[in-house]
């Protein structure tokens, strides 16, 4: 090979390399100019149906593009109006009463009626997917209607105090469309893929797996808000490239990143990191119901024996649960009496149990892949030998651990798990996660007491708040006497936003599910 | 040669409807409820039983894989339980994304490695066939989602002459649709700014991803033009006073290649089956992620639809390979 050719061939590859370098634009400026908001995400918008989809990417499409009657902020939450500019409760908390506001519009103009509210309720509780649970057993196709256009009327079948605090999840479609697109399912072919709102954004471009951009509405019903013209919601998987896209101005919010990404991203110019409590708990369930820890002082024992502060120190923006509320929500005592690591005490209720010299074997899952909820069980298993227990632990696929919920001869002796509150109030957690009916699901597999149950029930019906809150201290009391977790950590949301993203207030609840309308770019 | 591309079309149907009862049987013994999954943490027993009904879950495995059979004839590939999608509409986004890519992987493998191997192999024990032996050798060991973080971080935040991620600026509209391919789609349309953009967007992911094939076709290159080159015909050619350049490429090569050729045709189906790490790494919306994420909460509809897109893809790219053996040999023949 001559150097002629190698000169010729040098030229060739600069040229080319030059060329291709050369058309990048900075997505950062143009974004910044045109103020569109960039959030990034993991995770993809399944589908657009309001009444069918779920999870915190729905849950931000949704709040976006349609509206609820009410909507959920601030630091403690407080529910606001939204479509409803005001309502009122009957005493026996039963019937809901809404007055719409006149100015509300879906995007092709027409009026958001009191008709629109029931007819959305209605397909609601009749598909029975997404959100519907929320309000399963409470409401039912006759609960809704319309008492003149502006006023609706729900009348529960079952006492829900924390009714309020479902209703943002509970979007409003635009029926005139619905309609007119309904097929033989209802609409969801046609919802999947296309909107029915009246909210200030609506979908402007879509591509599954990669972005959902939306655009503003030429004028919003809604007044005020920020100076956003549209915003993307763009999908990148490895928290570590959100971490990067955000350092380059490639993403103004970054919202699923981990302690490792927080760390990183401590002093770089331009970024703002929010860490503040959020209603998400990680407890160890255990399995009351079969095997060696049906034994109550076997439970206790062990939730004496953890090593807490290890697990606190096992990764940071965590803080350690006070039973099984988090911390901030409404009714929680911060100063419950809760087991905290005393091997003398633990060794006390072993010796009551019918191992009292430990010597036996238990069984954990973890999900495969979830590298922090390993760390917690592998503390779970270094605290279980000081009581000379084993542990055989396991790492499991998601689907196969839900699957393994369906009977308690299935289930592990420990089963760990991340519970996010859907919705700011103590039912969503005390009703998910420890009454009955739910048993045979992954938030509460096994766990059962008449006496518990009873207090999520009352806690339900009570309107006075006085009493309501005596109602959940009693709740806390008597669940951590039966032991059925060992009550883990309170994860901190985690998001980093550049510093030149304004009006967004952290609210601890779906705080990943960005709402653009207050916010501006500067 | 007609005959036999028709006989092999025809095969492909007994292939894949095997492949898709492995598939299927696979997909359907295994542990786990997605069903339950699907239906939400909170649904109770009668919207699971309602959700079970409405997904044909509660029939038998032999009515379902009928079902499903039945579905594809009438081109219907199912529905995501997750997303209620149907997978045909997501396969037509994920699988050009995916295709663009390893077609682009192993164009740069062929253009680099066939002449890097042929270079070798003619500059044997010389300085170009020890760089060529060094590179490979470390291409070949070198993982992809490390290459493609390596590159990302050199090319995108050091230099920042390419992007970091993604097929097309987010913020800019896409050329308009034709192929799903968007370097494709771009000349389409005209627009030539388009193209260099989609092009350096594609440049990093395919540069990770062909590092492989590139080094296993440079040495597999080099071992068959070494033996090639010791050929008495060669010889022959050197002492008929032949040019060495008329001797390399008009009778060594096309002799040489055959094995390469069988290598990229492998290597079609290593690719698109191995896309995962670098479309998560480049944040690629393709079929590679689109199937983990199904497997990962079986999903099997869309672990059926891109099991079977795949599978036929291999076979047809095989097929090709088959029939430019023939264009390579003329002693090839096609029964």
């Amino acid at each position: 090979m001559d150097r002629r050719h190698v000169l010729r061939l040098a030229a060739a590859t600069t040229i080319l390399g030059g060329a291709l370098v050369g058309p990048l634009a900075a997505t950062s400026v143009q974004a910044q100019a045109r103020k569109i908001l960039i959030v990034a995400s993991n995770q993809d918008v399944p589908n657009f149906d309001p009444h069918v989809a779920s999870g915190y990417s729905a849950a931000a499409f949704m709040r976006n593009i349609y509206d609820s009657l009410v909507r959920v902020e601030g630091n403690p939450v407080k529910v606001v109006p939204h479509l409803a500019q005001s309502w009122t409760v009957s005493p026996d908390g039963m019937t809901y009463t809404f007055k719409l506001d006149p100015a509300a519009k879906f995007s092709d103009g027409s009026p958001v009626t009191a008709n629109a509210v029931v007819y959305s309720f209605q397909r609601l509780i009749r598909l029975s997917k997404g959100n519907s649970w929320m309000v399963a057993g409470i409401i039912d196709q006759n609960s809704v209607t319309a008492v003149d256009p502006q006023t609706v009327s729900i009348k529960l079948v079952k006492p829900f105090v924390a009714f309020g605090h479902v209703l943002p999840w509970l979007w409003v479609v635009n029926p005139k469309e619905v309609e007119a697109n309904k097929g033989a399912d209802d609409g969801q072919t046609w919802l999947r893929s296309n909107v029915a709102g009246s909210g200030a954004f609506r979908i402007k471009r879509a591509e599954p797996g990669n972005l959902y951009e939306f655009e503003k509405v030429a004028s919003p019903w809604k007044q005020g808000g920020g100076n956003l013209t549209g915003a993307i919601w763009r999908i990148i998987r490895e928290t570590s490239n959100q971490r990067l896209a955000l350092q380059r101005g490639e993403a103004h919010i970054a919202v699923d990143l981990t302690a490792e990404d927080m760390d990183a991203l401590k002093d770089k110019p331009g970024v703002v990191s929010i860490i503040e409590p959020e209603f998400r708990t990680f407890s160890i369930k255990m399995n009351t119901q079969q095997g060696p820890l049906a034994d109550l002082n076997l439970r206790k024992a062990i939730s004496y024996a953890f090593n807490y502060k290890a697990m606190e120190e096992s990764s940071s923006y965590q803080q350690l649960m006070v039973g099984p509320l988090p911390h901030g929500i409404f009714g929680h005592d911060p100063n419950l009496a809760v087991p905290t690591t005393d091997l003398d005490k633990a060794k006390e209720f072993l010796a009551k149990s019918k191992s009292p010299n430990g010597g036996i074997k238990l069984t954990a899952v973890h999900v495969s892949g979830l590298e922090q909820q390993r760390r917690f069980m592998l503390v779970l298993l270094d605290s279980l030998k000081k009581l000379n227990i084993d542990l055989d632990l396991k790492p499991m696929v998601w689907p196969d651990m839900v699957a393994s919920t369906a009977s308690p001869d299935k289930v592990a002796d420990f089963f760990p798990v991340y519970q996010t509150a859907n919705y700011g109030d103590p039912d969503n957690i005390a009703f998910a996660a420890y009454h009955s009916s739910r048993n045979g699901n992954w938030q509460n597999p096994v766990y059962k007491s008449a006496v518990v149950d009873d207090l999520i029930m009352r806690g339900r019906a009570e309107t006075d708040e006085g009493k309501r809150k005596q109602i959940y201290l009693d709740f806390q009391k008597q669940v951590v006497e039966d032991a059925p977790d060992i009550f883990g950590v309170l994860e901190k949301r985690k998001l980093a936003l550049r510093a030149d993203v304004q009006g967004l207030v952290f609210t601890p609840v779906a705080s990943n599910a960005i709402e653009f309308f207050p916010l501006s770019l500067k | 040669m007609l005959r036999y591309t028709l006989r092999r079309l025809i095969l492909l149907v007994p292939v894949l409807v095997g492949l898709s009862l492995l598939v299927f049987t696979i997909s359907n013994v295994l542990p786990g409820d997605p069903v339950k999954l699907a239906a939400g943490p909170q649904a109770t027993q009668s919207e699971i039983d309602s959700l079970t009904r409405e997904l044909g879950m509660d029939r038998s495995l032999p009515v379902r894989y009928w079902t499903y059979v039945s579905g594809l004839v009438r081109g219907d590939w199912g529905q995501s339980v997750l997303t209620r999608r149907p997978v045909w509409d997501d396969l037509k986004i994920y699988l050009p994304a995916t295709l663009e890519l390893v077609i682009a992987a192993l164009a740069l493998a062929v253009v680099v490695g066939i002449p890097a191997g042929l270079m070798s192999a003619v500059y044997a024990n010389r300085w170009p066939d020890y760089l060529s032996r060094v590179v490979s050798l470390g291409a070949i060991s070198m993982p992809r989602f490390f290459l493609g973080l390596i590159l990302q971080l050199v090319f995108a935040m050091w230099l920042g002459w390419l992007p970091l991620g993604g097929r097309y600026p987010i913020i800019d509209e896409p050329p308009p649709k034709l192929t799903g391919f968007l370097t494709i789609d771009a000349l389409a349309s005209g627009d030539g700014t388009a193209f260099l953009v989609a092009l350096q967007h594609l440049m990093l992911p395919a540069f990770a991803m062909s590092l492989s094939p590139l080094a296993t076709i440079t040495r597999m290159m080099r071992a068959t033009t070494l033996e090639v080159l010791q050929q008495d015909y060669v010889l022959t050619e050197r002492a008929l006073g032949l040019s060495q350049r008329l001797i390399i490429f008009k009778y060594v090569l096309k002799n040489a290649m055959s094995a390469s050729l069988t290598v990229i045709g492998l290597y079609v189906g290593w690719l698109l089956g191995g896309t995962v790490l670098v479309e998560t790494v480049f944040d690629w919306p393709g079929v590679g992620l689109y199937a983990t994420k199904a497997i990962v909460t079986q999903d099997f509809m869309p672990v059926m639809g891109v099991t079977l897109a795949i599978g036929t893809i291999f076979i047809l790219a095989n097929l090709v390979v088959d029939l430019l053996y023939g264009l390579l040999n003329p002693k090839v023949l096609y029964r």
